[in-house]
């Protein structure tokens, strides 16, 4: 049997990009993390039987945040070495520890990447874009892949690492004083941006615009607060009663 | 402008990749393909009155566990197409206000109407899976990776066609609208504008704050801040 080779980690860092590729209900990411584990199988284990079962048993449930999924990878590629090597886990030990990092890392995951860092960005955009600058969409789109990439590449090697210590305090701590650090900033960014829509390069909106772009605010406050009807259909309705407004106005 | 058209509808496809299937680097949020949009019509005033709106509403659209939300990579490229199809033929400032509105309307629309598309979607892969493991376990390893392919080309196949309909039904539907009746729709988005802008702003600070008082209390200390200094300042 041999090792995992950096060229494997790399293999599989890539293929994490198609992870979500055949998402679905009932397995969600099995398909995409069969897929981006390949390459560490085919190193790991030489007789095709074997090969074929442990592949076939990775096709099986697993959902994370996508960004977080390469620590999982790389920690469940190192149980998979340790395996070949007659020392890992068996099959149902392997399942249990991809559910706890799948649910562990998705709860880091989405209060960083989803919660806090997509709406950080799209405020960076929204208010260069208002502030006159075309570049809005590449700092959205730069902004968010420095962190999105960097560790959807890297965390394959950061989890092979660690093996299942991957989600071990000091990581943990990382990225959770990076979601406090991202949204403090983000309602100081979202304030500028407010104060922004209010007076455009100092220079007072109409009174109309600031009290509907206030009652909007206002509403989407009250909005929030529960699911149904979703933020589209409150938009689709508001919109509606604004050109019934106007037009007979 | 039909190779204008046709860059529309494949950006649609693309964004329909990257929403979900390859990546996920952002690329399908509104305010990056409405600015992509812009380059390619040349008209970057009207892509951007719609992307900013958009991506206002998309920013709170969260793709978390199984749910499936709104389709706002779809309708990024939708809203922005639809309006600047329509701004293209009247280039006066009125009309480009009532086609934002309309790109907007057009965006929400098939944002929310691609919902079952993408559940479609997801069942389909269900069987591509379930194909996938009897294959490995017959000795085909190579079906893991027909099986991603597949995902990739079924969602860009739907991402181009959904554009395509959704682009040919908002220019067919609103296009004479925003010809005819320039004046009353761009009275309209003086009052959408704000309206949406703030529901869509409303649920980023939401994100933010995360009912902490001294977060809000940022919140409002930046908005004071920001608003004094540009006050003052001018800029």
């Amino acid at each position: 049997m041999d090792g995992l080779r950096r060229g494997d980690l790399w293999r599989m860092a890539w293929r994490t990009l198609l992870l979500q590729a055949s998402f679905n209900y009932e397995r969600q990411q099995g398909l995409g993390w069969a897929w981006a584990l390949q390459p560490a199988l085919e190193r790991l284990h030489a007789d095709p039987e074997r090969r074929r079962e442990r592949l076939a048993a990775h096709t099986a449930y697993f959902n994370t945040q996508p960004t977080l999924a390469s620590l999982a990878l790389g920690a469940v590629a190192r149980l998979e070495e340790q395996r070949a090597a007659g020392a890992g886990p068996d099959d149902e030990a392997m399942t249990r520890v991809k559910g706890v990092l799948g649910a562990a890392l998705a709860a880091l995951g989405d209060r960083l990447y989803w919660f806090t860092l997509r709406p950080f960005v799209a405020c960076l955009g929204v208010l260069m874009v208002l502030a006159g600058s075309w570049l809005g969409a590449v700092a959205l789109w730069v902004c968010y892949n420095l962190f999105h990439l960097g560790v959807r590449f890297l965390g394959v090697f950061w989890g092979y690492r660690a093996g299942t210590a991957v989600l071990e305090p000091r990581l943990r701590g990382r990225f959770e004083r990076l979601t406090e650090v991202l949204a403090v900033t983000g309602a100081v960014l979202a304030g500028v941006t407010t104060a922004w829509l209010l007076a455009p390069a100092g220079q007072p909106r109409p009174l109309v615009f600031e009290a509907v772009l206030v009652a909007g605010l206002g509403l989407g406050f009250v909005v929030g607060l529960k699911p149904r009807p979703s933020l589209a259909e409150w938009a689709l309705g508001a919109g509606v009663l604004c050109v019934v407004a106007a037009w007979f106005r | 402008m039909s190779w204008h058209v046709l860059a529309t509808v494949l950006l649609g496809g693309l964004a329909a990749l990257d929403a979900t299937p390859v990546a996920q680097t952002m690329l399908s949020q509104p305010l990056v393909t409405a600015t992509l949009l812009g380059a390619i019509w040349g008209d970057w005033r009207v892509a951007l009155e719609v992307g900013v709106v958009l991506q206002l509403l998309a920013a709170s659209t969260l793709p978390i566990g199984s749910r499936a939300p709104e389709d706002y990579a779809t309708g990024g490229v939708v809203g922005a197409g639809v309006a600047l199809l329509a701004a293209a033929q009247h280039p006066f400032l009125m009309v480009q206000e009532s086609a934002a509105l309309v790109g907007v309307f057009a965006g929400v629309v098939t944002a929310i109407l691609g919902v079952p598309l993408v559940k479609w979607q997801r069942r389909r892969n269900e069987g591509l899976s379930r194909w996938c493991e009897d294959e490995v376990r017959r000795g085909h390893e190579g079906a893991v990776g027909s099986a991603q392919r597949a995902g990739v080309v079924l969602a860009f196949g739907v991402g181009v066609g959904y554009s395509a309909i959704c682009l040919a039904l908002g220019a067919w539907l609103l296009g004479p609208l925003v010809a005819g009746h320039s004046l009353r729709l761009a009275r309209a988005w003086a009052l959408a504008q704000p309206l949406w802008i703030g529901l869509g702003l409303a649920q980023i600070v939401q994100a933010f704050v995360r009912q902490r008082v001294s977060r809000v209390v940022g919140y409002l200390a930046a908005v004071a801040v920001a608003w004094f200094l540009l006050i003052v300042t001018g800029h």
